[in-house]
């Protein structure tokens, strides 16, 4: 999963292989390694976001308690 | 000296004393008006009165003595006291009362039994209005008003009398608020003679220590007690301060000359705490809490955001696959429909092509043909013989007929008749 980009490269291959798809340019030998290719990406992307909601929830009662008055 | 009356010192004394009641009655009182030059206190209160604008250079100048005794100083005093009034070197004062001898010290004073206070609040007022046309006309009003003040005032130089209210209701803000202030105090007195070159000093120490602003803190009290703060000194020194002066001063209602000439001014030490606290409290809101709550909502969005982006693309794939699918598989199902009915319509055509070509081949059946009446004739080889040329005269050939056959030899030849 390596050759998966940054959220952005990943997020833009992801929606043209929706694209594709709603243009009905898939055909069904590529149905099967277009899905592998989009699963590979949406559990990437998945698992970024997961690490950085655990990053968040740390850092979240810190920013918290900035905003609270003196 | 013949014949002249020789007095004693006392006996002089008396005479003139006598004189004295004689033209002025005794203890007939009357009014003077006079500048003070020097005042003296100890329970009893001695002042040296001069005419107004004398200076003290002029040898010739005259000076009354004058004193009131403490039985009536005392009751004076608390009411000059009441209206901030002091009686300071400089101030134009009437004093109603009535000539004495004091042989003791060889003087002749005036004793005072009456203060006219309406005049010398007059003269305190108008000496107030001077100063501040005199500081206003100096540019000095606005001086520390434009002194820059720092957004976070946290080193903060107090002039003040520890203990007092006004001290501790300061103070208190200050150690309630939650923010780190750093208070460098310079203890001074806050009321009396002795206030104002101690204020200046305390103003002058703090400039030159460097702390964000200088307060001077002072609780409520009589006119009297705050007249330090409309000491002339008290605002020079504020005028020409590098550092922010701000004033809590008195309660709601008085205003100080230090309190016009200050960088900012509340109402009371309290407010001064508050206000003070206030500039902390707004500088952190919108440099830290406003800023940390939009960092904690626009990461909470983003991460909503691409949450549900995530979640749809999965959706989105998952219908899209599968409408795919189907969609090949109702495309096959339609195409082996087609096919069977296609086959179907096939056969049934094949089916009567071949009926038809059955019939048709019926008609061209030999057996039915020599059914009937048609004959076969064929050489020895087998060969059919379609024409005369085919045979000879003689030549044995075999002949089908429907029900059999039989042998035959050519005898005569005849061609067909056209």
């Amino acid at each position: 999963m390596s050759d998966i980009g940054n959220w952005n490269e990943a997020a833009g291959e992801l929606d043209a292989i929706v694209a594709s798809f709603d243009e009905g340019e898939v055909s069904v030998d590529e149905l099967f390694v277009k899905l592998e290719r989009a699963t590979q990406i949406i559990e990437t992307l998945e698992s970024r976001l997961d690490a950085t909601k655990a990053r968040v929830d740390e850092l979240a009662p810190r920013l918290a308690k900035l905003t609270e008055a003196e | 000296m013949t014949g002249e009356t020789v007095h004693e010192v006392g006996e002089f004394y008396q005479l003139l004393t006598t004189q004295l009641e004689s033209a002025f009655g005794r203890r007939h009182p009357h009014w003077v008006r006079g500048e003070i030059a020097k005042v003296y206190e100890k329970s009893h209160m001695y002042v040296d009165l001069v005419d107004a604008g004398t200076t003290s250079s002029d040898t010739k100048r005259p000076v009354l003595n004058a004193h009131c005794w403490a039985t009536q100083w005392a009751p004076l005093k608390r009411k000059l006291a009441s209206e901030g009034v002091t009686l300071t070197p400089g101030v134009i004062v009437n004093f109603y009362g009535y000539v004495d001898v004091y042989a003791p010290q060889g003087k002749i004073g005036f004793t005072i039994t009456q203060i006219d206070v309406q005049g010398l609040l007059g003269d305190v007022a108008r000496r107030r209005q001077e100063l501040i046309a005199r500081l206003v006309s100096e540019g000095l009003m606005d001086a520390n008003k434009r002194v820059s003040l720092t957004p976070v005032p946290l080193r903060v130089g107090l002039v003040a009398s520890p203990g007092t209210e006004g001290y501790s209701d300061f103070t208190g803000q200050l150690t309630h608020s939650g923010y780190g202030f750093v208070i460098v105090l310079v203890k001074t007195a806050v009321q009396g003679e002795a206030a104002p070159p101690q204020i200046v000093s305390a103003i002058e120490a703090l400039d030159a220590h460097g702390v964000d602003i200088i307060c001077l803190v002072r609780g409520g009290g009589s006119k009297g007690d705050l007249a330090a703060f409309d000491d002339e000194r008290v605002a020079r020194s504020i005028a020409a301060c590098a550092t922010p002066v701000f004033t809590g001063i008195g309660h709601t209602g008085d205003e100080s000359v230090a309190d016009l000439v200050a960088h900012t001014r509340a109402i009371t030490p309290t407010k001064l705490g508050e206000e003070i606290a206030a500039l902390v409290d707004g500088w952190h809101r919108r440099h830290v809490r406003i800023p940390a709550q939009k960092v904690l909502d626009a990461a909470n969005e983003l991460l909503d955001e691409a949450t549900e982006y995530v979640a749809e693309r999965r959706r989105t794939m998952i219908f899209a696959v599968r409408d795919r699918l189907r969609s090949e598989q109702r495309h096959l199902g339609a195409t082996r429909s087609q096919l069977l009915v296609h086959s179907r319509h096939l056969l049934s055509t094949t089916g009567q092509t071949l009926a038809s070509t059955r019939q048709l081949l019926g008609a061209y059946n030999p057996s039915k043909r020599l059914a009937q009446g048609w004959s076969i004739v064929t050489k020895s080889d087998g060969a059919i013989v379609r024409s005369l040329n085919d045979v000879a005269l003689g030549e044995s050939v075999h002949v089908l007929v429907s029900d059999g056959s039989f042998d035959s030899t050519v005898s005569e030849k005849n061609g067909a008749s056209s």
